[in-house]
């Protein structure tokens, strides 16, 4: 194997960081007591406590400044196996438009077969007693409407497919 | 009174039932087939099921409400805040069956529920109030021709509406038609009257609001005011009082003015007068609520009352056991609303399960919610999880100690406007006082808080790796007993 600078991939939620070991080095971290750290970073002064952790300790929930984080530690080992995966992206486009949030299909305001243009109306969605407007933003062919008024869907359900 | 039914869900049933069993009262919950779970079931003395779960076949049947109240012997009905409680035809029947309306009269909201009967009613009183027509219409041609007369931007407000729910604001004569259209349908849907109304939106607006008290017998007082301001949505999320741009002397002229609006109509119990402040503290009449407001608990901080049991005490009969001069105000209370809404993507609705849900507790912390650990939030109501409210003996003091409990607030599976509360409470705007109800518009961004949170998960990936390769230090001896995946590293 080649001997190259360790770099660490570090998911924390939705966030990404990368980190060689010097850095890592670097950091002025304490340890409080076994679950509870402390770390200087740009002149903050900041708490972090361990909530969970796997045994290999890759994969861990530690909370700062009162939010969580999900962590999942990605060495230069792990990341090479995940390039030898299939991580392969395929940009298969389906034409469709999702609920932006949960919520209940109040009226479908377009049929099957209908062309429509940018910013018409699709249908309203009720979600908190609000009535929302779910506009087209393309110019377009209805292939199949997805819901009917009534139906109860989640955030990301296709309401209507489109040619 | 020996048994009252609460008319109501959430975190506002499990309050008023506190304060029920507090006075020697038998609680009755009523809850949809979506609540069967929640706390305010699992706290009644009595339940009882209304059916499905839209509000529309549950807690706005208020027939059945009646029917149930006679079955099971209940002299007085809490209508909370929503649903039935501004509905004058509901209080109308459980009066005429015969059972305490714990709240205004019929009469009182049938003037103060409709905007214009209330501003007929206070104009001999010499309020101010903002521009606007003195009719509710529903139709959208006629909609247009006024609003080119008052000029754009223009407020659409639902005749019998409240709480933001209903509002829209239309910037140009263009989106006149569609806004018009949806707020129609949307007041036909949410309180069965489509008429809605027009007024010219005063911009650079503070929303602040007086709580009054009145008892059976003309007795009125006010209990302060408090300054809600923060909105998204025109709906409020955060409140406090006192007010920091309020006067002693303002204090006293709107304060006098919400116990005339109160005494205009014969108000009997709790109610909220709202006011909108411009720029130079000239305050205008905006409407009365007639019910317990959300958020009455900062106001019950700093009086030092319990609300629920003064419109508890006021419908049984008794007389006010305070004067004006009894309220003072002791220190600085602040509101923070939890709702299940993502501030880093418009505030829209974000349900789900609450995977882990802990409250913060201490000295000057208050948690009125409905919800527990495991428990999904429905959409077919309002997404508000919890109001999250401190008192401090000075602002600046309450102000810390929000931020402090929003840290101990762990909530997990939806987003939270936990977040959001972060932002406005470090704002310079807000802790200097100077800000109004675009609040949101002039300076919140998500980037804003995401830049913060992007911050602390670095801080956390490092320390993960740290606690990662010190652990991995202390394992080897047991993790180098040659996998296959070293062995085949080593050749």
């Amino acid at each position: 194997m080649s001997k190259r600078n360790k770099t660490f991939m570090v998911k924390a939620n939705e966030f990404v960081f990368s980190f060689d070991q010097e850095e890592i080095d670097k950091a002025d971290f304490i340890k409080k007591n076994p679950a509870e750290f402390n770390l200087i970073k740009d002149n903050r002064s900041v708490n972090a406590k361990l909530l969970e952790s796997d045994i290999a300790g890759k994969n861990l929930k530690i909370e700062v400044d009162g939010e969580t984080f999900e962590l999942v530690i990605k060495d230069e080992l792990d990341q090479r196996l995940d390039s030898m995966g299939f991580s392969s992206t395929s940009t298969k486009h389906i034409k469709e438009i999702k609920a932006p949030m949960p919520g209940l299909v109040l009226e479908v305001a377009v049929k099957e077969g209908q062309e429509v243009k940018e910013g018409e109306r699709i249908l309203i969605l009720e979600a908190m007693k609000m009535e929302n407007s779910i506009m087209i933003h393309t110019t377009a062919i209805i292939k199949r409407i997805a819901v009917t008024p009534g139906q109860a869907v989640d955030k990301g359900q296709v309401l209507v497919e489109l040619e | 009174m020996k048994k009252i039914l609460v008319a109501n869900r959430g975190e506002i049933a499990l309050r008023i039932m506190r304060t029920i069993r507090k006075m020697g009262i038998k609680s009755v919950a009523v809850y949809s087939d979506a609540d069967r779970h929640s706390p305010h079931v699992l706290f009644a003395d009595e339940a009882v099921c209304l059916g499905p779960a839209p509000s529309s076949q549950s807690y706005l049947n208020g027939d059945k409400i009646i029917a149930f109240c006679k079955e099971l012997g209940v002299d007085g009905i809490h209508p909370g805040y929503g649903f039935l409680s501004e509905n004058a035809e509901f209080a109308q029947k459980v009066t005429d069956a015969g059972i305490e309306f714990i709240g205004p009269t019929p009469e009182a909201m049938r003037i103060m529920g409709s905007k214009l009967a209330a501003k007929e009613s206070v104009k001999k009183y010499n309020i101010p109030m903002v521009p606007g027509i003195d009719r509710a219409i529903d139709d959208v041609n006629l909609a247009i021709e006024i609003a080119d007369k008052i000029g754009y931007p223009v407020l659409i407000k639902a005749s019998a509406g409240g709480g933001g729910k209903g509002m829209r604001i239309v910037e140009k004569a263009d989106d006149m038609q569609e806004q018009m259209e949806r707020a129609i349908s949307e007041a036909k849907s949410s309180f069965g009257d489509g008429s809605v109304f027009l007024e010219k939106y005063v911009t650079s607006p503070r929303h602040i609001e007086v709580q009054v008290v009145a008892d059976k017998y003309g007795n009125v007082i006010h209990g302060l005011e408090r300054e809600c301001s923060i909105q998204r949505r025109h709906q409020k999320v955060i409140e406090e009082t006192p007010s920091a741009i309020v006067t002693p002397e303002m204090r006293e002229k709107i304060g006098d003015a919400a116990v005339m609006v109160a005494k205009s109509c014969n108000y009997v119990s709790t109610g909220t007068v709202e006011f909108l402040v411009d720029d130079k503290l000239n305050f205008y009449f905006l409407e009365m609520n007639t019910r317990l407001q959300v958020e009455h608990p900062v106001s019950e901080m700093i009086i030092g009352l319990d609300l629920v049991e003064q419109q508890i005490r006021i419908a049984r009969g008794e007389k006010l056991g305070i004067t004006q001069d009894d309220i003072k105000p002791n220190g600085h209370a602040i509101e923070l609303r939890v709702y299940a809404e993502d501030p880093l993507n418009n505030f829209l609705p974000s349900i789900g399960t609450l995977t882990k849900y802990e409250k913060p507790t201490g000295e000057g912390i208050r948690v009125d919610d409905g919800y527990e650990e495991g428990m999904t939030i429905p959409i077919y109501y309002d997404p508000m999880i919890a109001k999250l409210v401190v008192h401090g003996k000075t602002r600046t003091e309450a102000i810390q100690k929000m931020l402090q409990a929003i840290k101990e607030y762990k909530i997990e599976g939806v987003a939270t406007t936990l977040p959001f509360g972060t932002f406005v409470f470090e704002h310079d705007a807000f802790f200097s006082g100077k800000f109004d109800t675009h609040f949101v518009k002039n300076y919140y961004t998500p980037e804003k808080i995401k830049a913060k949170q992007k911050a602390n998960a670095e801080i956390a990936a490092i320390v993960a790796i740290k606690y990662w390769q010190e652990r991995k230090r202390m394992l080897i001896p047991v993790e180098h007993k040659s996998t296959s995946w070293k062995r085949r590293l080593a050749h």
